[in-house]
């Protein structure tokens, strides 16, 4: 990894530079993420292959979730100014999609027999699905002010 | 499950995440002492994930979750102690006290699957 005078001495702020996203704080989240990737993945891939008709738009649901912690997880991880924009862009859905689907299972219950992550706002959960966005949005922003003071001067 | 490999892994994970939150707390780094209660976590994980294999046909509910808990578990502190000895800070210990965190909650929703459904 570059360090700091190896950033400062980036002419410019290109895709490529380091925004250490998956470094220091950001090694949790992307820890965190990692584990509700994995486990999510897993048991969209079962839920649709074992009894998809069950509850189709629950597990269509679950699948999306399972992609977005994928993505997130990759995109801070790799720790580029792309990498961190694409995560940025999975985070902002998977907030949306917590809050839509939240709000929806409490109005429609019927249309969600079985539960996903993202139903009540994550409470299956310990609400972890509903913070993770948020602190994920923060972290990213910050570390691309961050990068781009130092690379940009 | 085995309901005394549960609470053997839980009490070992638990252990696991307070100390790793100390080493976090006085930026103590990666020892022998750590990864030897690691060791012992996986050591549970993948006995867990054998007996856990064997009894999926026994479920009537809840399939799907127990199986990617249950591969998804041996990962998770293999990856985060392999980051931690990589990256020698005090966050690569916070990154162990969450996964090992992780690994008590998925344990334990392991055993209340088993026990409602098998």
């Amino acid at each position: 990894m570059p360090d700091a005078t190896d950033r400062a001495n980036a002419t410019d702020a290109a895709d490529t530079t380091p925004t250490d996203s998956g470094r220091g704080p950001g090694r949790i989240l992307v820890v965190v993420y990692g584990v509700l990737a994995l486990a999510a993945t897993g048991r969209s891939v079962l839920q649709i292959v074992e009894y998809f008709d069950r509850a189709p738009l629950a597990y269509v649901l679950s699948a999306l979730a399972a992609v977005i912690y994928i993505v997130a997880t990759v995109g801070m991880a790799r720790g580029n100014r792309a990498s961190n924009r694409v995560a940025l862009v999975a985070c902002t859905i998977e907030l949306v999609g917590v809050l839509v689907v939240g709000a929806l299972s409490y109005a429609v219950p019927s249309a969600f027999p079985d539960k996903t992550v993202w139903s009540h706002f994550g409470s299956g959960y310990g609400f972890v699905p509903l913070v993770l966005p948020v602190l994920g949005i923060w972290w990213l922003t910050r570390v691309r002010s961050r990068s781009s003071g130092s690379a940009g001067a | 499950m085995l309901l005394q490999l549960t609470q053997v892994l839980v009490a070992v994970a638990a252990l696991l995440t307070l100390v790793a939150l100390g080493y976090t707390l006085l930026d103590r780094l990666i020892d022998n002492w750590l990864l030897g209660l690691v060791a012992l976590v996986e050591l549970g994980v993948v006995v867990q994930l054998g007996r856990g294999l064997v009894g999926i046909p026994d479920l009537s509910e809840h399939k799907a979750t127990f199986t990617a808990y249950l591969v998804t578990l041996p990962f998770v502190l293999a990856i985060t102690t392999l980051g931690a000895i990589k990256d020698k800070t005090r966050w690569a210990m916070a990154s162990i006290a969450v996964g090992a965190f992780a690994v008590v909650v998925m344990t334990l929703r392991l055993q209340q699957i088993w026990d409602l459904y098998a």
